[in-house]
């Protein structure tokens, strides 16, 4: 979930965009010029996932998929979610101008810690081991993301309460689909291109 | 869904340097998202309707791309005068409607869609095209504004190909339904399309290097600013100082 | 005096089947050849291998008189043999259809006035004039293909390497590539499907099989 201008205060605005600038930068160093085309292209995909709506009773949700961007891409989530945010607020204006950095950090972050605990899992390569990582790989990205968005309403002001409960609850049942489709889709690329998920067979 | 419904015009605003709309739509952003004076945002809205004026878009066409934007604005602008504390001024049952939160979520109305609406007018009216090589322009690093073409370039090819995979799909009578089996075929749906750009991301690398690719990007053409654009942005500047001194005084 | 030599080329992919066995080849300056096959039996590898994307593991790859190994061997190769990609769309990676075109040229190091002469020219030769400022990605699949060979010609080389250029192309445009074809003064090599085109635009025509070449005509698949 994309918070928008104009709702969250200066000190939460100005945090957010100094650790998105931080883990930007990281991943920048950490991508080689020759790699720019495989990052971006990577990145198009999971711009096009997140326009995917899948149902949920009545209802229906796109996929996120930061831990599972955050598997692919480690520190590189920063600018490639960066550059996705940039381009949803100019095409569709979905988040915002002043909370770019807010938005990065939320979904990015989570990504980089599904990187650092899913990996091992990985490297393991049994069946359990990766359906393990993918069920972990979106717990991560879409609980904490939900958890800082809540975190960030709150320090804004105690008057946003009631709103950052009800956006924990609308988490909930993203985190229950986004397990599932994760953890087939590491199945599958285990399977059929692990070069992918930077694990040697 | 992922046209550029706007970047299409040609008017006053169009033609402007993309340049000069990164920098003031960036600093108008900032300065009406911390503001609290009314002062400023009325200054704001007015400058908004004279670049709505310029841009010669069609207001229907705005309103509706705004409308479906609010949806999470206008939750917290109904919840808000009930859950902060202050002064009440009216009751009902639990429910108690505070002027302070009465008045904190009209703000936060306001700027919300006073910057949302300077984004479409300023930004959405230019190609993200243009848009990168003006960052690029600008200083942002290197890789980042390529990290955009490459991006945006390739959204499209890759949305082509999910639509294609989901026609193919369809056609094999698949009904998407709240149940494992339907988020089993859109994981697959997902991690195809993930396969194929990354074979993809090799042929495009490999095509590069044919034609001289050695990392780093020529580049072919330049902006030119205009005497018009030079005037416009000294003209916007003093707008902006005064717009800031009002906000934040 | 040969362009493109081969000898004794084996080529497998990591973890895959052995695609090239012993391969030999030439291309002579000024021939044009038209190369068909099956799917899977590696003419695209084939392709490769001569412009460096791919490296033997055995076998000598010789371009224009001299053994090339190392990348900076092949950058030379690169600026002299054109590789047009099966799909344009992994070629055509620029906002506008003039800064594909200039993309190798300016890689070459060639000053930016002459490249706008060049792109004007090049865009002309295929019968795409005043096309500079179009979006690549909303072209249609037969302007792609044309704008992918700009690209190439572009960069003025002495050979052009084409993966299944018809591919995607109608009738039409498929009669468009033949006299663009003929009216350049270039070696070639093709790899098609299409018999037919292959007899329009080329002078010998193998059949690729088991990584051995067969003259066409002696050959019925």
């Amino acid at each position: 979930m994309h918070i928008s201008d104009g709702i969250l205060s200066v000190p939460v605005l100005v945090t957010g965009a100094i650790l998105t600038a931080g883990g930007t930068a990281l991943g920048l160093k950490r991508l080689r010029h020759e790699t720019v085309p495989q990052t971006a292209i990577l990145s198009s995909a999971f711009f096009v996932a997140s326009l995917i709506h899948v149902p949920l009773g009545p209802s229906s949700v796109h996929l996120i998929l930061n831990g599972l961007a955050g598997i692919i891409l480690g520190w590189i989530t920063f600018p490639a979610l960066l550059i996705a945010l940039f381009l949803q607020t100019i095409l569709f204006q979905f988040g915002g101008l002043t909370t770019l950095g807010v938005n990065t950090f939320n979904m990015a972050f989570p990504g980089v810690i599904a990187y650092f605990i899913c990996h091992p899992l990985l490297k393991i390569g049994k069946p359990h081991s990766i359906t393990l990582a993918g069920i972990l790989a979106a717990v991560i990205g879409i609980s904490l993301a939900g958890l800082f968005v809540a975190l960030e309403l709150v320090f804004t002001g105690q008057g946003f309460i009631p709103v950052a409960k009800l956006v924990l609850v609308a988490h909930v049942p993203v985190i229950i689909i986004e397990a599932i489709i994760t953890a087939v889709i590491l199945n599958f690329l285990h399977k059929a291109k692990p070069e992918i998920l930077g694990v040697d067979k | 869904m992922l046209q550029e419904p706007f970047a299409n015009g040609n008017s006053f605003i169009h033609n402007l340097d993309p340049r000069i709309r990164i920098l003031f739509a960036f600093f108008f952003a900032i300065i009406v998202a911390t503001t609290w004076h009314l002062s400023a945002l009325l200054w704001a809205f007015f400058f908004v309707v004279v670049v709505f004026v310029l841009t010669k878009l069609n207001m229907r066409d705005i309103l509706k791309r705004i409308l479906v934007v609010n949806t999470f604005i206008v939750l917290l602008v109904i919840i808000l005068p009930f859950s902060y504390p202050g002064q009440v001024i009216y009751a009902l049952g639990p429910l108690t409607l505070t002027k302070q939160g009465f008045f904190y979520a009209l703000y936060i109305f306001l700027k919300s869609n006073l910057i949302l609406t300077c984004v479409i007018l300023l930004l959405s009216t230019t190609s993200i095209f243009s848009l990168a090589h003006a960052l690029h322009h600008l200083h942002v690093p290197s890789k980042l504004v390529q990290l955009i073409f490459f991006t945006f370039r390739y959204i499209h090819v890759i949305y082509r190909q999910y639509q294609k995979l989901m026609r193919a799909v369809k056609l094999r009578c698949f009904t998407p339904k709240t149940n494992i089996y339907t988020y089993k075929t859109y994981a697959y749906l997902v991690a195809s399309l993930l396969i194929k750009s990354y074979d993809r991301s090799e042929r495009v690398y490999k095509a590069m290097v044919c034609r001289g690719f050695q990392g780093t990007f020529p580049v072919f053409r330049h902006f030119k600013m205009t005497t018009k654009d030079r005037l416009l942005s000294m003209a916007a500047t003093i707008y902006l100082l005064f717009l800031a001194i009002l906000a934040w005084k | 005096m040969e362009v493109i030599k081969l000898e004794d080329i084996s080529f497998a992919y990591p973890r895959g089947k052995i695609v090239l066995h012993g391969l030999n080849f030439s291309l002579k300056k000024g021939e044009r050849v038209g190369i068909m096959g099956p799917n899977g039996t590696g003419k695209t590898t084939f392709l490769q291998i001569i412009v460096g994307l791919l490296k033997p593991q055995a076998g000598r790859v010789v371009i224009m008189g001299k053994e090339r190994q190392t990348e900076t061997d092949f950058y030379e190769v690169r600026s002299k043999i054109g590789f047009m990609f099966q799909d344009p769309d992994d070629q055509l990676f620029c906002p506008t259809v003039a800064e594909e075109i200039a993309f190798g040229p300016l890689n070459l190091g060639i000053p930016r006035q002459e490249v706008a002469k060049i792109v004007s020219r090049t865009l002309g030769l295929v019968g795409l004039a005043g096309f500079e400022d179009r979006v690549t990605y909303k072209l249609s699949g037969g302007e792609k293909r044309l704008v992918a060979l700009a690209s190439l010609l572009a960069m003025q080389p002495e050979v052009l390497l084409l993966d299944e250029p018809t591919g995607d192309l109608d009738p039409q445009n498929i009669k468009r590539l033949v006299s663009i074809l003929s009216r350049l003064s270039l070696s070639y090599l093709i790899v098609s499907h299409d018999k037919q085109f292959l007899q329009q635009v080329t002078q010998k025509q193998f059949w690729f099989e088991d990584g051995r070449f067969l003259p066409l005509d002696t050959f019925h698949p």
